[in-house]
This record gives structure tokens, sequence and C-alpha cells, in this order.
């Protein structure tokens, strides 16, 4: 164990650096103030970050009055730890076009491809769904799956599809399809199998299945079913999983065989007053064999009927062979007048077997913020932290964020907001 | 006796307290507005929302004024205004939201329901409502929209809504443990999902594999109990990706791990092996087929000839391969089959 040291040199060198590129990015605001448009902007600055100065552009773009087509950015810059300079990447570059009674979707660009049972995976590529009125999609996908800042890729290529029939909301039911290949090779070959029903408003059930077809055996497989009512609901879930067969088919350690783990448990929520809300998790677990279970307890209190402030308190256990410990945590978010707002977090993790790693593990965050009606927003925070790595660790977080947003132009037949009679 | 009472008195006033905080009781002077009393005395929704039947869907809420009040009550009571106490703020931010979120006629659906405005207007019936305008539920109970619920398409009533912002309280309800159950609710409606949220919003979670740290910190002032990587995360995530072998292949790829662990100098070239001693000869083998994505994160790629070294056919390690084993793979051809078949052995 050892502590770490203070903030590093250029600290505030790099975040002013960063709040520069920012202003700059918003400058884009101004020059294309014409079209409806949305731009966000974040830089965050951490005293001990590896990755700090780091900044957040989002820029969304969509025409009311041409709703078949929007595109949206989100861009990540920042120090990456280790290289010399700022630099960036893009985490979602997309077209959106759409079909304007929804026969047809697409989007192209850098995105998250998430369908049926295909695992989620970001890719540059594209995605088009059709749809038939009377509940019939047809997907289709294909693209590469991203590397950081745009890496070299030799063969790496993903593609598939999915059918499915819907039946108004009370039923779905998909069949997927998904082969990825990593060199030239096949690395991940899957069917899967999603369902969904909601016969009747109080209950709803959602599953699906991954089956691996290079490694045959069901890869993952999920199901969950709720029933509720205005002040409670009860969750009942499962699920399958297979590690080995969730990594590459390439990889050497897709070979050792299937150990699979398998997780039956139940999440109720009850709103015990208007503002309060207790919540209570448990599951029982078998990893290979080993049996276990988790659980957690948590209430969360409001402050006042909009919710703007709010307590927290949730207990949790885990109690598996190899990971056993109690943890305890407490937020607090709480208005300080129109424009301020402090909040906490605070968290207490105990192993049962500290193993040289610490008897407890504290967390905790403090921060204040501070907002304008402009949409500019100051953030400020200190973290400190004892850890199986440090002894302890404090950290200064700073935050400037900008949200800029011209209102969508109204469509033809609609007038602006009515005053309030 | 003095005692008591004043014990008594405390209690009282702790459970007031208690009231107020749980919401119990309101505490500005504004509440519901007496709808029901005034249902229960005959009176017709518009002699007071005058002007509703022809109402479009633009132009003012026909919310009555003071003056529309006074007309029955001659003599108020308060020289203040009456919706200051008699209907509640944010009852009437609602209706000003639903008018700029929604398309909507009400001159179309007052003659459909014979002027019978509780029809869809359940709520006002209840002596404390939480709020009068009717649920989608009741849109549906109508206007069946298969096809448009089909198509996804919802442009037809809301006017933008993924930045209308709403959560839905009687489909889709996101309530519960929703950052664990998203993902079974997802895979059937991954469209639908997208009619309210951006690609960005599946990207700061699932965007893993272009930047090195999620953006959640910046949600630094957003406090929650919820969120799989929140609080005191970095400490516990080795216990925590014990406990559920394979769960962080999800959004992680296998080398996220040394990634991570060599930029803070806890594993790499440079450091220690982590494991005790006599691993080797001991039970990493059960352990790798547990979670063989751990062995990964730091022995994949070029590290696997560590492995090959000794579990390559004919070598001292023996036969990897555990109980389940299957596969379609080539043994002399696919990788990583060939690591330790090779050509012609």
């Amino acid at each position: 164990m050892w502590c770490k040291t203070t903030a590093r040199d250029r600290f505030w060198q790099r975040f002013v650096a960063c709040a520069v590129a920012t202003a700059n990015a918003i400058g884009l605001e101004s020059r294309a103030a014409a079209d409806p448009l949305r731009l966000r902007a974040d830089a965050l600055a951490e005293a001990e970050g590896t990755s700090s100065p780091a900044g957040l552009v989002v820029l969304q773009g969509e025409d009311a009055m041409r709703p078949w087509v929007a595109a949206e950015a989100l861009v990540w810059t920042g120090d990456r730890g280790g290289t010399p300079s700022l630099t960036g990447d893009l985490l979602v570059l997309t077209l959106r076009l759409r079909e304007p009674h929804g026969y047809a979707e697409a989007r192209a660009g850098r995105f998250v491809l998430a369908t049926g049972a295909v695992h989620p995976v970001q890719i540059d590529g594209a995605h088009v769904i059709a749809r038939a009125p009377w509940g019939s999609t047809v997907e289709t996908f294909g693209g590469l799956p991203v590397v950081p800042r745009f890496g070299a890729r030799s063969f790496d290529w993903l593609a598939g599809g999915r059918v499915a029939q819907t039946v108004g909301s009370t039923l779905a039911l998909g069949v997927s399809y998904v082969q990825r290949r990593e060199d030239g090779e096949i690395s991940n070959e899957e069917v899967g199998v999603d369902a969904a029903m909601a016969p009747v408003r109080w209950l709803d059930v959602a599953a699906f299945g991954a089956y691996d077809v290079m490694s045959p055996g069901l890869a993952e497989g999920r199901a969950s079913a709720a029933v509720r009512s205005s002040d409670w609901r009860l969750e009942l879930f499962g699920s399958h999983l297979s590690p080995g067969r969730l990594l590459p088919a390439t990889s050497l350690f897709s070979v050792l065989g299937d150990l699979p783990s398998h997780t039956v448990g139940a999440t109720a929520r009850w709103r015990a007053a208007p503002r309060l809300d207790l919540l209570a998790s448990g599951a029982g677990q078998d990893v290979a064999g080993g049996l276990g279970g988790n659980g957690w307890l948590r209430a969360m209190l409001r402050l006042d009927d909009q919710g703007n402030g709010s307590l927290g308190l949730e207990a949790r256990r885990v109690d598996l062979p190899g990971a056993q410990w109690t943890g305890v945590r407490a937020i607090s978010a709480i208005p300080l007048g129109k424009r301020f707002r402090y909040s906490s977090e605070i968290e207490i993790v105990a192993p049962d077997h500290p193993d040289g790693r610490g008897v407890a593990w504290p967390w905790g965050l403090s921060a204040v913020s501070w907002r304008t009606d402009d949409g500019w927003e100051l953030a400020g925070a200190l973290e400190a932290s004892a850890t199986p790595l440090h002894r302890y660790e404090t950290d200064a977080l700073v935050r400037l964020s900008c949200a800029l947003e011209r209102p969508s132009q109204n469509p033809p037949g609609r007038g602006p907001i009515a005053a309030s009679r | 006796m003095k005692t008591r009472l004043s014990v008594l008195v405390v209690l009282a006033v702790a459970l007031a307290a208690c009231a107020s905080v749980l919401g119990l009781r309101h505490e500005s002077s504004s509440h519901p507005f007496e709808h029901r009393a005034h249902m229960l005395k005959g009176i017709n929704c518009v002699e007071c929302h005058g002007g509703m039947a022809l109402a479009g869907d633009e132009g003012p809420l026909h919310l009555p004024t003071d003056a529309d009040c006074r007309h029955c009550h001659q003599k108020p009571h308060d020289v203040r205004s009456c919706v200051q106490c008699h209907g509640e703020p944010y009852v009437r931010q609602a209706a000003e939201l639903a008018r700029a979120q929604l398309r909507f006629e009400h001159s179309r659906h007052m003659s459909a329901v014979n002027g019978d405005c509780v029809r869809c207007h359940t709520e006002v019936a209840e002596a404390r409502p939480q709020t009068v305008l009717p649920k989608m539920a009741t849109c549906f109970g109508c206007h069946e929209h298969r096809e448009q619920w089909t198509l996804r398409d919802c442009d037809g009533c809301h006017v933008d809504l993924p930045t209308e912002g709403t959560l839905p309280d009687d489909h889709l309800v996101h309530d519960g443990d929703f950052v664990r159950e998203h993902g079974v609710r997802a895979a059937s409606a991954r469209d639908l999902c997208a009619s309210c949220h951006t690609d960005r919003q599946c990207a700061s979670c699932h965007g893993e594999g272009t930047v090195p740290a999620l953006p959640w910190k910046l949600a630094l002032g957003d406090v929650s109990l919820s969120g799989l990587h929140r609080a005191g995360f970095a400490a516990r995530h080795a216990d925590e990706a014990r406990a559920d072998p394979g769960l962080c292949t999800t959004c992680h790829t296998e080398s996220s791990c040394i990634d991570c662990h060599t930029r803070e100098n806890v594993a790499g070239p440079t450091t220690n092996s982590p494991h005790p001693p006599g691993w080797a000869n001991g039970q990493h083998g059960e352990q790798a087929r547990i979670d063989p994505s751990s062995c990964a994160a730091c022995h994949g790629g070029a590290g696997e000839q560590l492995c090959v070294g000794c579990h390559r056919v004919g070598g001292p390690g023996g036969n990897p391969h555990g109980p389940g084993f299957a596969s379609r793979k080539d043994e002399h051809h696919d990788r990583p089959c060939r690591l330790c078949h090779g050509v012609g052995q």
C-alpha cells in the first residue's frame, strides 16, 4: 500500500485548455443558430484522475419540419493517460433517416448496436429496420466493431439480422442471428430468441436467449416477470451466463469448457408513503457449482413533491465463494436556493476476508453545483477513499458544463406555448 | 405526569414532522382543486372551463379565472386570487406542458364523449388527485393505435418524444432495479426504447470501446443509488466481477482490464504477479474455467503462449478442456485450436 501524491502540476493548465476547447465548441451554436439544434459541452478535470481532463461534446440536430432526418454526435476529448497531449474520440456519430410513417428506419455511422439477443456492441456501420402494419419487423445490420481512435482493423466485421412479429403492445417474438469475425476468422456466431408479453396492464414478462453456434450451447439467457400496482411492484428474474461462450471464439480461453453461472431472484418496490420508496432485492446464485447469493435493501426519501431533493440509504450483502462482503451506502441531494445544489455520497464496504487489502474500503464524495438560467453549470467535488491499492486517496473534481438548446420550430398547426390560462 | 405529557407532545411534534417529510401532509397553502365537490353539485365542467368544447390544438388552456369563480362565489372569503390556494401549481404546469408536448384537440373529443369530461379525466372524481390529466392507457381505451405502436410512430400525439423526457407511468415502466432489468426489457423492443432514448444514452455505458473512462463522473452532483459503477466501485470491482463471472463482458472487451491496470500500474510487464504462491500448480485451471475472461484480461493475445507452453498437445500441463466443452472448430486450422494442436499433430 502507498499514498498517492497531490494534484498533478498540469492540472489547471489542462483544465483551462479543455474549457477553452469547450467554449470553442459552444461557439458553433451561434453559427448554427438558424437550425433547430441542441448542443451540450462538459469539461471535467480531476486532480488525480488518469484520464483527466476530459470533455464531452454532445451535438444533436433535428428538424420538426422534416422529422424524418436527425443527426447526433457525442465526442470525447481528453487526456488518455500516458499520451503527451490531449486527444479525442468519437462515441457516437449517427445519421438517422426515418420513413415518415415508420415503415422503415435506417441509421448509419458509429453507434451501439443492440437488438434482440445480440450483445451490445459499438460499431461503425449501418442498421436498417423495415416494419409492416401487421406487426412484422425485419432488421439487418453490419459494420466494423469499433477500435479506439480508428485503430487498424484487419478483416474484422460483424453482420446479422432479426425477424420479429408483434401483436399490438401485447406480444413480441423475435429471432436474431449475428456473426462476427476477427482477422477473417469467426469469433462469434449466435442465434438468439427474444420474447416480451404484457397481456394485462399489471403484468409484463420478457426473456431472451443466445445460443452459441461455434461451441454449441446456451451462451446467455435472461428472463424477467413483473407484476405491479400503483404502490408496489414485484419482479422475478433469472439468468444463465456461460463465460466461456461470451468470450470471442478466437480466444484461447474460450476452449476451457462450460461452467455456467445461474441466478434466480426477486426485487420488490413499495411506495410506503408519497415520498418514501422502499426496495428489496435478493438472489440465489450458482457460480460453477458454488452456491451463494446477494441481496440489498434500499430506501429513497424525496424531500419535496417534485423530487428535487432526496435522501437514500442502501445496505448490501454479497456472499459467494471468493466474493464475500457487506456494504452500506448513503446519498443526499439538497437544493440550496434556486441555483445551488449540494450532494454527497458515502459508502463503506467491508470484505469478509481482507487478505491484506484493508478491513474496510470507505469512499465519499461531496459536491456543490451552481446553475445559471442560460444553461451554464459549474460543479466542484471532493472525493476521498481507501482502496485495496491505496491507504488513502483524495481527488478534486471540477466540471464546467453548458447546454444550449434551440427549441424545435413549431410544425404547422402548432402555436406557441399558451399562457397558464 | 408532567414528564409523560412532555413525551406525548414531543411524539406528536415528531409525528407531524414525519408526516410532512413523508409527504403524508401538505405543507403549502395550496391544495388540490375541489373538482369532486363541484361535480357533486352537478356543475358542468364547461361552466368553469368555458370554451373548452371548441378548443383546438393551440390557444389558451381555458383554466378558470377569479371572475369565473365569482360568478357563483359572489362573496369570496379571501382577497387573494383563488388559484393561490385552490389548485396545486404543478397541476397547472402539467397542463401547460401537455399543451406544448402533445397534439390534442378538445373540440374533436367533446362530441365523441357527449360532453362527459370524466370519461377521460377520471381522476377529478378522486378527493386528492395527483394529476387531472388522462393517462395514456385511457387514450388507448378508445384509440387502439395498434398500427402506430407497431410502426413506432408516436408523432401523431407526441410533438417530440425524446425532448419531452417524460417517464411513462403506465407502460414501459422504468422501475425497481432497472439497470439490471433494462437489457432483457429492451431485447424485444430496442426500437421502442429509441423512440425516447438517443444513441448517446446507450453509448454512455456501452461505448467502452472508444474511451478509457466512462463519463459517469461527469454527473458528479447527480447522486443515485442505482447504477453499476458508482461510489467506491474501483475498490470492490474485483469482488463484483467474481460474484457474476462473465457479466463484465456485457460491456467490456477482454483487454479492458489490462489497459486500465497498466495505466494504474497495478499489473503489466513491470509489476509482480498478482497470483498467490503455487498458483500454477494449484487451482488456476478451475478458476480459469469459472471465469475465463479474467485470464484473457491479462493473458490474451500474445500472452496466450504462456498457457500453450504447458497445455499444448503432449505438454506437461495436460488437457485443458473442461467438462461441457464442445466445439465445431477445426482443430488444425481454427485459432485457438491450432495454437496447441498445430498442423499435423
